[in-house]
């Protein structure tokens, strides 16, 4: 089977910094990929060059058997890959129905009543199905990311990009959110997840990608990065996380 | 809004008697509209001759400034939306052609360019029509309303650019990455997420463009156009009475601007997020 995302040799730079330093990556249809590694480790960059937010500078990245970088349209690409971002963005203008609603209506197309049945059946997925009316700055930093989270999925995306989802929430918080991309995991989602979360990682990935200074330092399943790693520098990061 | 009536119909409960009670909540500021309309009927009502006689008079030339200022205010919010979203272009030749539009108008004084437009414009054009041998250019002949309001429109819409622009540029970067990872195109992002984010930031200070431009108008007063300064000028001219024209002039101007600011408030008001 294909991967349906597909990362070579990428590089980025950010002016003088070497952000990215040759990563390959492949992801497979239905896989759950963690990454973690050290802020500054080019985690977030690679993910936001999966959907192009930025664009590399060399190598190439193929989603879905398009190539990112010569990709006439990149809107149609991004319709496939929703994400998920550390300070939610949701929009403070419209309310939680207006939020999954819109995207669906000029992009997708979708009719207002179709978009509502496919927002209210999310909501209910995500905990929240009594808060469609409600603005955005009502309701607390958990349930604006649920809510992100279905205005992604409303777009019935092929691949979930989340980036650093829980980093901005408080910790009675945290587990709200990851027991809704728990359940995403277990469907069968495709997810590319930028984490500090450990337990997550290890009840949901299905391979843990560790990144230091732009590149990929190791890539293994959960059991084997947590237990039996043999590399210096999984070691060293894994002591400084777990002790927390 | 829903939400926004009910801490107002406690409150009228409490004062029982609703006239009372909706002077109570009226914005204090309404008053001191309310005391210059007072003001101008006690003056026009108990010496008629000459405060009545003015007000005849410049009637029309009310009208004049309201309609210049209302049609000129709504095409700078447009020619302000393009300025705006110009300096904000990563072209490079929209960029530079904005902020060239923005810093040549910025610097000429507002009455030096609605000179410029009623004077030398037009013979620019006409020599323009020679050189082509067009008739039509050649014999163009300015309307002294139309030009006021393009002179008017081409220097606030520059200062207009500037508002949206910061406007703008004030609306966090996640939303734009929000909606364009959603797949949505810029101009998708920019119709249903900055812009309308946007609007509700820049509101105060585009009310007081509005204020500014009712003010600024008297300017045309210059050029040819009958507005209320030049009535006001034309009547002095037969009745040499300055001190009550002028006084009178001065408070038609300020029921005007009083009046545009306590809407400006009311709209303010009225968009602001719910909570």
């Amino acid at each position: 089977m294909e991967p349906i995302i597909q990362i070579e040799n990428v590089h980025k730079h950010f002016g003088e910094v070497h952000a990215l330093r040759g990563v390959s990556l492949d992801v497979y249809m239905g896989e759950v990929v963690v990454i973690i590694g050290p802020s500054g480790s080019g985690k977030s960059t690679l993910l936001r060059c999966i959907n192009r937010l930025e664009e590399y500078d060399d190598g190439s990245i193929v989603v879905d058997s398009i190539l990112l970088d010569s990709a006439q349209d990149i809107n149609t690409v991004r319709q496939e890959i929703g994400m998920v971002f550390q300070s939610f963005n949701l929009f403070d203008h419209l309310t939680v129905m207006g939020n999954l609603v819109l995207a669906q209506r000029v992009v997708r197309k979708r009719s207002n009543d179709e978009a509502q049945k496919v927002a209210f059946d999310l909501l209910g997925k995500v905990g929240i199905p009594d808060k469609a009316n409600a603005y955005p700055i009502q309701l607390s930093g958990g349930q604006q990311q649920r809510v992100a989270i279905a205005r992604a999925l409303a777009m019935h995306p092929k691949i979930m990009l989340f980036d650093e989802p829980t980093s901005a929430l408080d910790p009675e918080m945290i587990k709200e959110v990851l027991d809704v991309m728990l359940a995403l995991a277990n469907d069968g989602m495709t997810m590319v997840v930028v984490s500090h979360e450990m337990g997550f990682a290890r009840a949901a990935a299905k391979r843990i990608i560790l990144m230091d200074e732009g590149q990929i330092v190791e890539e293994a399943t959960p059991d084997k990065l947590f237990t039996s790693s043999s590399n210096k520098r999984t070691q060293q990061f894994l002591s400084k996380v777990l002790q927390q | 809004m829903g939400k926004q009536s009910e801490p107002s119909r406690a409150r009228s409960k409490l004062t029982h008697l609703p006239v009372i009670g909706s002077i109570a909540r009226m914005d204090p500021w309404w008053w001191l509209v309310v005391i210059v309309v007072g003001l101008i009927i006690v003056l026009v009502t108990a010496r008629a001759d000459p405060f009545w006689d003015i007000l005849l008079f410049v009637r029309d030339g009310i009208i004049v400034t309201v309609v210049i200022t209302v049609t000129a205010f709504l095409l700078v919010l447009i020619v302000g939306m393009f300025g705006g979203l110009g300096r904000l272009s990563q072209k490079p030749i929209i960029y530079g052609l904005s902020s060239l539009y923005v810093e040549v108008v910025r610097g000429i004084p507002l009455l030096v360019q609605l000179i410029w437009w009623y004077f030398a414009f037009p013979t620019v054009i006409q020599q323009i029509g020679r050189w082509l041998n067009f008739a039509a250019l050649a014999n163009y002949q300015a309307n002294a309303i139309v030009t006021a309001i393009v002179g008017l429109v081409v220097c606030y819409g520059a200062y207009m650019s500037e508002i949206y622009r910061a406007g703008i540029q004030s609306i966090p970067k996640g939303q734009t990455e929000a909606s364009r990872s959603l797949g949505m195109t810029r101009f998708q992002s920019m119709r249903h997420v900055i812009l309308p984010q946007a609007i509700r930031v820049i509101l105060p200070p585009v009310g007081n463009e509005f204020i500014a431009l009712l003010k600024d108008s008297s300017l045309v007063s210059v050029v040819a156009v009958a507005d209320l300064t030049r009535r006001g000028r034309e009547f002095m001219a037969t009745h040499f009475n300055p001190i009550e024209v002028w006084t009178l002039i001065a408070l038609l101007y300020l029921v005007m601007t009083l009046f545009s600011a306590r809407m400006v408030t009311r709209v303010e008001k009225k968009t602001h997020y719910e909570r």
